[in-house]
């Protein structure tokens, strides 16, 4: 669904990204491991169109949308939950909402979603009108996930979900990402917690200094010594 | 005491039509964070347009606006287009440069095609009179805060109410998640322009009946606009629409009680003091 060839990324003079590839099949939950400042970040924004690759071939169902606009990218199906949930503080949960199914190939049925959306995260449908602002952290990365839902992705990109929850939440948030999968999304979940990954993936990539250093079926990964020396400190 | 109630009456109703022109400027900045400094010359430009549909035409002012407001649309929408959006990133010095050198190009277009004598144009009701209490008014002053008042209104409602109202907000939040929430950020901001400078046609319309045209006039409407903008607080809807009161007020009693064009210390002063106290606007904490 998702092919991604020889990627070469960076900011001004600064290379992040060096030739990376990477798959990602209908149906799969694909995880995106690495330590910080790998450049997760970066490759998922080449992505969803917010950083210009240098070189390369991204290519969405077989279509080349290597340096398509982002809202174009966004039509296609393929959404991002952003790193830190940017959203929109100063706006009630109810308008990030309908801002998240705001492109054309979701406008027509936001009304039906907006039900979906706030009986997988009921906390939200409380708290419809309070600004976004006013939302703890895990609030807000629930809304920032129905936001994704609001958008009728085909594929869901998840950076680092999990920072900063506390562990409940973290559960519950991991919970929600497992049934979307069982839904039939396909997902590339960028994380730093690797076990919870290992748990949730078939296969997982790991990012390091801009590399895939290492990508298999996410057994291989897990035992590879040198993602248990490099990444997980074992 | 009868000057002052005059001075009053006519700086509220005045007030209105500057709030509504820095709501245009403050649209602007909320989506795209530019400053024009060429703000107040885009309706001097309306102005004189009305002038020449006038003299061609024999069109009176509140009709030809529906001529200059998608002319000014248009205009808005090249603006960023094609000069401002090439620039955004780059260093603001940069951008203030290129506002500046447009006011240049604006004054010294008008004074080549209109020369710098004073013009007025008649409109239907410019002598037209009514009593308030006991004091006089004219009005075209009436209708101008009506309109202005109606259309803030209008612009209040689309950005609370409507997809493209939220799509403006988003962008003013944070233009990153906007785009990837699927907003068409460069199309957002040029919409927003194209509005923001049209509302100047409005506002030119309603202040054409009874002004004396001049073609460096639109300096002082530059001058007043960024005044409000920055009592509003920026991006603050209310705090914009109070300080175009506050200006206007402030102008009318300074231009009445003092001759001239000292008269424009007052709102200055004002503002001064105003900022002294809230550095973040009127209403700011944004
Ligand atoms: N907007 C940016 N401008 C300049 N450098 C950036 C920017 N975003 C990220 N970087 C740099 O790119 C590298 C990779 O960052 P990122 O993709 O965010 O990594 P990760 O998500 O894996 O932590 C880091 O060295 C970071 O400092
Ligand atoms: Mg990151």
């Amino acid at each position: 669904m998702i092919e991604i060839e020889s990627l070469v990324a960076g900011y001004g003079q600064v290379p992040v990204l060096h030739d990376v590839s990477l798959k990602v099949a209908q149906g799969e939950l694909v995880g995106l491991l690495g330590a910080n400042n790998a450049g997760k970040s970066t490759l998922i924004n080449c992505l969803s169109g917010t950083v210009r690759p240098r070189q390369g071939r991204i290519r969405f169902k077989g279509e080349d949308i290597t340096n398509l606009a982002p809202h174009k990218i966004v039509d296609l199906g393929m959404i991002q939950v952003p790193e830190g949930r940017l959203v929109f503080p100063q706006m009630s949960i109810r308008d990030n909402l309908m801002l998240g199914g705001i492109s054309a190939r979701a406008r027509k049925q936001r009304r039906q979603r907006l039900e979906q959306v706030l009986e997988t995260f009921p906390r939200l449908q409380e708290r419809l009108d309070q600004h976004a602002g006013t939302l703890s952290g895990g609030e807000q990365q629930m809304l920032a996930i129905g936001r994704g839902m609001m958008a009728g992705a085909e594929v869901l990109m998840l950076d680092e979900p999990s920072l900063g929850l506390s562990p409940l939440f973290v559960q519950y948030i991991f919970e929600t990402i497992a049934k979307m999968h069982r839904m039939g999304l396909t997902i590339l979940l960028v994380e730093q917690n690797s076990s919870l990954t290992f748990r949730h993936a078939s296969r997982c990539y790991v990012l390091e200094q801009g590399r895939v250093a290492i990508d298999g079926p996410t057994e291989v990964v897990r035992n590879h010594p040198a993602t248990r020396k490099a990444y997980l400190g074992m | 005491m009868d000057m002052l109630a005059q001075a009053l009456i006519q700086g509220f109703l005045i007030g209105g039509t500057y709030g509504l022109v820095a709501l245009g400027l403050g649209l602007i900045y909320s989506v795209s964070n530019i400053v024009s400094f060429a703000h107040g010359d885009f309706m001097s430009l309306a102005m004189y347009l009305s002038v020449s549909l006038f003299a061609a035409f024999a069109m009176d002012p509140y009709v030809s606006v529906f001529i200059t407001f998608p002319v000014l649309a248009l205009v808005g929408w090249g603006l960023y287009y094609f000069i401002l959006r090439p620039v955004i990133g780059s260093n603001s010095l940069m951008i203030i440069q290129l506002t500046l050198g447009l006011t240049f190009l604006l004054q010294n277009g008008l004074l080549m095609v209109y020369g710098g004598q004073m013009l007025r144009v008649p409109s239907m009701v410019e002598s037209k009179l009514f009593l308030m209490g006991d004091t006089v008014m004219r009005w075209p002053l009436l209708i101008a805060f009506i309109a202005s008042l109606a259309l803030s209104a209008l612009l209040y409602l689309m950005l609370t109410r409507t997809d493209f109202g939220r799509q403006i907000r988003a962008v003013n939040q944070n233009p990153k998640a906007a785009a990837l929430m699927g907003v068409n950020v460069t199309q957002v901001r040029t919409l927003v322009f194209a509005l923001g400078i049209a509302l100047l046609a409005v506002a030119g319309s309603l202040l054409l009946p009874g002004a004396t045209l001049q073609p460096g006039m639109g300096l002082r409407y530059t001058v007043i606009t960024l005044l409000i903008l920055v009592l509003g607080g920026m991006s603050n809807f209310i705090g914009i629409l109070l300080g175009g009161y506050i200006i206007g007020l402030s102008e009318a009693v300074g231009t009445t009680f003092l001759s001239g064009v000292s008269g424009m210390i007052l709102p200055y002063a004002l503002f001064i003091v105003i900022m002294l106290f809230r550095p973040a606007g009127l209403l700011g904490s944004r």
